[in-house]
């Protein structure tokens, strides 16, 4: 294997600079795992979200108009009330602020500033989730109603799931983080958890713009 | 440098995806045909997937 | 001063069912893969017998009313894809791989256990289904509205029961592709670059990647299917302003690449198989590895090939993708027959397979290039010419191709030299019974006999239906030399030494079976043959001891 003087090391330049070494050079395996599977998470949204554009590019009008039903026409319309969502938005946003500082924290050795961060996080992801149940609630419309009502609940519900899954991976980094587990030279499930954070966080950017803006 | 080793040249197979899923957009829509939405839609964001996981495959491989 | 006497470490395995549950070492799993993978086997060649029963005459004669036989082929289907080969080649990359490139093990070897265990538990599901009121009835492909929970559809809890099994099973996949490729970039022994790797190692990795990305695609059906059944959802339903043909869409975005999830192992184990009986290095390493990746890259561009009748489809550009896939898998072709071209032939039991395989294959491969042309597939869609294609390449192709990986690496895995003459009973019997079952399909087909159907009232197909059927029950027979083989060589057959075929790769630079730390040193890695290169002198003898610098074994206690 020839080496090279002009090889640019991993560690130090790039996008992965910060990420948890293995000792040979690289990312160390469940971080790398953990990218993989949310790669796989991607596609997994990507088959969503070719339905929910095929059906709106079907549809005659979208929002769809309901003859007959003026409650449920106007329910459809999330462009004129978009701003609980952007709330909801707002919190998973500084929610990933808040999981980068948990991170940046543990790297230094910071103990106290990584829980303090992860606990954070795991509020914010718990209104997160208790705001789109309230939501659903006041939204007017059901996954029955329509193919609207199916594409969104699906979408958002599946998001949600995953936010959901992430808050456990979070309540389980705050528990090891409060019994001493972690270091800064041994913290890979952080940045794992982490980076399935972001990721979930940048679903739900996609879906926002894609069900309330566009 | 060995291409392969170059972790932003790896962006490029994902970029290939985006491409083909382009032109599966475009021909049809300024030929006036039907437009495959789901596929575009999957093909671009397959893009998108492998860029990010040829990426981390070559800039997360061990330097030796 | 008192010494206290440790416990001597374990260096062997403890043979147990509970030793064999919980187990984490790849090697066990992967024969886990491959037991478990064959049990599958069986039964949906069961269900296989069941239909060419029915078809061997006019008249409903085995099954009662057609539901039934619709169920017939659509587990057929179901088992053998999800069931047995995807599993089955997994399992193969699961013993091979982490030998083939020096490590010690899987990355992740309790999620690799994960991930072979949420098979049986999805085949059970799958089959509850015949006795929960049917099993699924609406063809492997689950096309809606055929597969919507209305009344002349699928009503019953056999489709729920599928969608739910396929998902769980769907996961196990994902999650082995994930473990595939964190070993594969994480854990080659050192001086094993990514062009050294044998050719195995590269098509499970190009498999992963296909497995990774487009799995989660069907996932996503499944769900938005079950969504539709169960709660009201609208996503294929016309009346409401969903899309019957989004279905398809979704369902061979994946289903497409998943074929080369199919066959690429495959093709990497004959990759194994034919260099060694043939006494010569494989030819056009490079072109090979290239050849594949445009294969697995090629794959994500061609789906819509299976909708051409929907007129919901671009067909220039997926008749043109289609044709354009042939050309890497014809530069394997040529690959494997300038291996085999001027080298020394053995005619062992896995290079007959291998034989096998490249002869089916190629007309398999044929069959298909006549479907890529639109105006042909609109004649032969939906007739047996398709299952006469569809056979072609994956029993043709991917079955043998398992097959020759068995009785390669079958005194690796077992210590024992399988039988030869036997082996060769069972190649001659296969082959034969194969081609007597499936090649009086292109004539069906041609002749306009339409697929998916429990009776056919044209005469003229009676014979070719009669010679498939017997064609069938001889694939069957030949079963028995292979089983009987496998049973007297696990107890009585040859000791198998670390090389017996005088091999180039690593797994054979260890005991048969290997310890469970697969290696106490390894050659110098210094090309894509390291034993060969340590036969013939061109690298030191038995180099540095693993413990230097490389990842640590997976830690086990006694697995």
């Amino acid at each position: 294997m020839t080496s090279n003087a002009n090889a640019l090391i991993p560690e130090e330049h790039g996008a992965v600079a910060g990420l948890s070494h293995d000792a040979r050079g690289g990312i160390s395996n469940p971080i790398l795992g953990m990218l993989l599977f949310i790669c796989s998470e991607v596609m997994f949204f990507s088959g969503l979200f070719a339905a929910y554009f095929t059906v709106r590019a079907a549809a005659p009008v979208w929002p769809p108009i309901v003859p007959g039903d003026r409650a449920l026409t106007e329910a459809y319309n999330l462009h004129a009330e978009p701003w609980f969502a952007a709330g909801l938005t707002l919190i998973l946003i500084v929610s990933s602020f808040t999981c980068q500082f948990a991170v940046w924290s543990i790297r230094r050795g910071d103990r106290t500033g990584f829980v303090r961060n992860i606990a954070v996080t795991l509020v914010l992801g718990i209104v997160f989730l208790i705001g789109q149940v309230y939501d659903y609630a006041t939204l007017g419309f059901g996954i029955a109603d329509g193919t609207f009502g199916t594409t969104f609940y699906t979408l958002t519900g599946f998001h949600g799931a995953h936010v959901f899954g992430g808050a456990i991976m979070l309540s389980v980094l705050l528990y090891r983080g409060l019994a001493g587990q972690f270091t800064s030279r041994h913290h890979d499930a952080v940045e794992a958890t982490s980076l399935y954070w972001h990721f979930v966080d940048v679903v739900w950017i996609a879906l926002f713009s894609t069900l309330y803006v566009l | 440098m060995h291409p392969l080793r170059h972790p932003r040249n790896a962006i490029f197979l994902g970029l290939i995806f985006v491409g083909i899923g382009f032109v599966y957009w475009a021909v049809p829509y300024f030929l006036g045909l039907h437009v495959d939405y789901a596929g575009v839609t999957m093909l671009c964001v397959l893009g998108i997937a492998m860029a990010l996981m040829a990426y981390v495959l070559i800039a997360g491989s061990p330097n030796d | 001063m008192a010494t206290t006497t440790l416990p001597r470490a374990a260096t062997g395995y403890r043979s147990g069912l509970y030793e064999w549950v919980t187990t984490t070492d790849h090697k066990r799993i992967g024969i886990l893969y491959i037991v478990n993978s064959f049990i599958f086997f069986f039964l949906g060649g069961l269900l296989a017998l069941g239909i060419r029963t029915e078809l061997a005459r006019p008249g409903l004669q085995l099954v009662g009313d057609a539901a039934l036989y619709n169920q017939l082929f659509t587990m057929h289907g179901s088992v053998m894809i999800f069931l047995f080969i995807i599993p089955i080649l997994a399992g193969f990359g699961n013993y091979v791989v982490p030998l083939q490139i020096g490590a010690p093990d899987m990355a992740f070897p309790r999620i690799n256990a994960l991930s072979f265990w949420m098979l049986p538990l999805g085949g059970i599901l799958l089959f509850l289904g015949f006795v929960t009121g049917g099993a699924a009835q609406a063809g492997w492909t689950s096309y809606t509205p055929l597969s919507e929970d209305m009344p002349l559809a699928s009503p019953g809890a056999g489709q729920d029961l599928w969608l739910m099994g396929l998902v769980l099973i769907g996961t196990s996949s994902i999650l082995g592709a994930v473990n595939f490729l964190v070993t594969i970039f994480k854990m080659r022994a050192p001086g094993m670059t990514l062009f050294r790797m044998p050719i195995l190692v590269w098509t499970v990795m190009v498999t992963s990647i296909l497995v990774l990305m487009a799995t989660p695609v069907f996932t996503s059906a499944l769900i938005m299917l079950f969504i539709d059944r169960n709660l009201g959802g609208h996503f294929f339903n016309p009346e409401n302003g969903g899309n019957a043909i989004l279905w398809q869409n979704v369902f061979w975005f994946y289903s497409h690449p998943a074929v080369y999830v199919m066959v690429l192992p495959a093709m990497g184990i004959i990759s194994e198989v034919l260099p060694v009986f043939s006494r010569k290095p494989l030819f056009g390493y490079k072109a090979f590895v290239f050849a594949t990746a445009a294969i697995g890259a090629l794959g994500f561009s061609v789906w819509a090939h299976h909708m051409f009748t929907t007129g919901a489809v671009y067909l220039p550009f997926f008749s043109f993708m289609t044709f354009l896939i042939a050309v890497p898998t014809g530069v394997k072709m040529f690959n494997w027959i300038f291996t085999m071209w001027r080298g020394k032939l053995s005619f062992s039991t896995p290079l007959l397979f291998a034989l096998g395989f490249l002869t089916m294959f190629l007309i398999g491969g044929i069959n298909g290039a006549f479907s890529a042309a639109v105006p042909v597939d609109f004649a032969l869609h939906d007739t047996y010419w398709v299952v006469a294609h569809l056979h072609y390449v994956l029993f043709g192709g991917s079955v043998f191709g398992v097959f020759a990986g068995v009785y390669y690496w079958f005194p690796k895995m077992t210590g024992r030299m399988l039988n030869e003459s036997l082996g060769k009973v069972h190649f001659v019997m296969m082959f034969i019974g194969f081609n007597l079952t499936f090649f009086p399909m292109h004539q069906l087909g041609l002749a306009g006999m339409p697929r998916r159907i429990a009776d056919y009232a044209n005469p003229a197909w009676n014979d070719l239906n009669l010679a498939a059927t017997v064609g069938g029950f001889l694939i069957a027979a030949s079963m028995i030399p292979f089983l009987w083989n496998v049973f007297i060589s696990r107890r009585n057959g040859p000791i198998a030494d670390w090389d017996p075929w005088q091999a180039n790769t690593l797994e054979w630079a260890t005991s048969s079976p290997p310890p469970p730390y697969n290696f106490d040193r390894l050659p110098e890695i210094r090309s894509e043959r390291p034993l060969f290169d340590l036969r013939h002198g061109r690298t030191a003898t038995h180099a540095v001891a693993i413990d230097a610098g490389s990842a640590p074994p997976a830690p086990a206690a006694g697995n």
